[in-house]
């Protein structure tokens, strides 16, 4: 009975659908025990590369003078990150877009493939998204070094410091600035987890409150409009994630360029 | 208050769609093949499935399908609200772009035409021009016949001045030496006049002459 329980509890755990499972997996005793999975997040990462390849091969319009609707919702696309890059990085600085382009719809794809239904979100993984913000910062810094070399570290005093409290700020600096690493990657993190942690909440209550009797049934038609409106914030909570990320990454990045 | 009342009733009812036709255009939405498959076999076919599924456990009913059904239900509306003002605005670009790309490809075609009827003034330049370079050369040549001739006639006219300088030259040394012979000779004669011996053979010759011409009246 106890087992029972235990097992339903796991089982209807609102974070259960974030668990990194394997799917096919080799464990061969060679090369000191060489264990080769493919995991949900894995065949998911591969679902999202897929699909980003797909759109753009289907909005492909370069054969064609005139767009067509497809290709003209792609094009408008690109055309907002676009204008994102050259407002934030600046105009001399284009040649950052096709970085910030791959991870606009890298992460758009990756949060709206999984608001569907029994699918897997990988933003909900703290490893990738930490891995992308961890990556990017370590890029700006080296971009940094590589444009002011020396000169870079001056980023962590701020200007008109007096000499007594220059280690104190620099610490502070460093400190913060570190610190985007974690808060860029737990932003869209905590934003994405949150949002299907809800929804499979909300979810488990609805459908005990429709399984219970005809009237208690039809009047959850009412907290059920409601929770579709949540999942529409959650494909809105998508977009909004995918551009803030951006939008951080141009400015970390116009930061390692310009210095303050 | 009546009057309004009708009204509002007529308006209402005027909006929204009569109950058959809103079950009919449900009924028509519905896949079907006119010949395998009829309407009502759809939806029986699709319970009995749905109904199977659940009861033999193919399917279990969780709290994922009811995300499943919100998630239809919202996309399915989202994609009937946006679909025609989406199908307008790419329908307007498209129409906006190729607007532009036609008007570019008359605009274009206008100006190749205006350069064909602008060029086509010149079509006998090349004629002309021939023309033109034959005269010139003509021109040319005639210019350095004129200048060989001129030549020639300076040529001749220094050569007369020349000549005519000796002509000039000779005649007075011809004159000078005649004056001078002249002069010598008068000079001679003169001489000679003063001489006795000669005075006396002219009168001599003189009186021989009267004597003669006595001679010759007398007879």
């Amino acid at each position: 009975m106890t087992q029972n329980l235990t097992q339903i509890l796991i089982l209807n755990s609102p974070l259960e659908q974030f668990e990194v499972t394997s799917l096919i997996g080799l464990n061969a005793p060679i090369f000191g025990y060489l264990n080769l999975t493919l995991t949900n997040l894995a065949l998911y990462s591969i679902l999202v590369l897929f699909l980003i390849i797909s759109l753009h091969y289907i909005a492909n319009n370069n054969s064609r003078l005139v767009p067509s609707k497809w290709s003209i919702a792609l094009e408008s696309s690109f055309a907002s990150v676009n204008s994102m890059v050259r407002e934030q990085i600046g105009s001399l600085n284009e040649m950052y877009l096709p970085f910030i382009y791959s991870l606009f719809f890298f992460i758009l794809i990756a949060n709206l493939t999984g608001n569907v239904p029994y699918s897997y979100t990988i933003t909900t993984s703290i490893i990738v998204t930490l891995s992308l913000s961890f990556t990017i910062l370590i890029g700006v810094t080296i971009l940094g070094l590589s444009i002011h070399k020396i000169k870079f570290f001056s980023y962590f005093i701020p200007s008109g410091t007096p000499l007594a409290l220059v280690p104190l700020l620099v610490l502070i600096e460093l400190l913060s600035y570190s610190a985007r690493a974690f808060s860029l990657g737990i932003r869209l993190f905590a934003n994405m987890t949150a949002g299907h942690t809800l929804l499979k909440i909300l979810s488990t209550f609805l459908l005990q409150m429709f399984s219970a009797s005809v009237i208690v049934a039809v009047l959850t038609l009412i907290p059920f409009a409601i929770f579709m409106a949540l999942i529409g914030l959650e494909l809105a909570v998508s977009f909004i994630q995918s551009y803030v990320f951006c939008i951080l990454t141009c400015s970390y990045i116009r930061d390692a360029i310009e210095l303050h | 208050m009546a009057r309004t009342l009708q009204a509002r009733t007529m308006s209402s009812s005027s909006d929204r769609q009569p109950p058959a036709e809103k079950a009919s255009n449900i009924i028509n939405s519905m896949p079907s093949s006119p010949n395998l498959i009829t309407k009502t076999g759809t939806v029986v076919l699709g319970t009995g499935l749905a109904a199977a599924a659940i009861s033999q456990e193919l399917y279990v009913v969780n709290e994922e399908t009811v995300i499943l059904a919100g998630f239809a239900i919202l996309i399915s509306y989202i994609a009937k609200t946006i679909r025609e003002p989406y199908k307008n605005w790419a329908e307007g670009h498209i129409e906006k772009i190729r607007g532009i790309l036609n008007g570019a490809r008359a605009s274009h075609t206008e100006a190749v035409k205006e350069r064909i009827s602008s060029v086509e003034q010149m079509k006998d330049v090349v004629s002309i021009t021939e023309g033109l370079f034959s005269l010139s050369k003509e021109t040319a040549k005639l210019e350095s016949e004129i200048f060989v001739q001129r030549q020639k006639v300076a040529l001749a006219t220094e050569l007369k001045t020349v000549l005519d300088s000796w002509v000039r030259f000779e005649q007075q040394a011809k004159e000078s030496e005649q004056a001078q012979l002249a002069k010598a000779i008068i000079d001679k004669v003169m001489k000679g006049l003063n001489e006795e011996k000669t005075q006396r053979e002219i009168l001599a010759s003189a009186v021989a002459e009267v004597e003669q011409l006595v001679k010759a009246k007398a007879i």
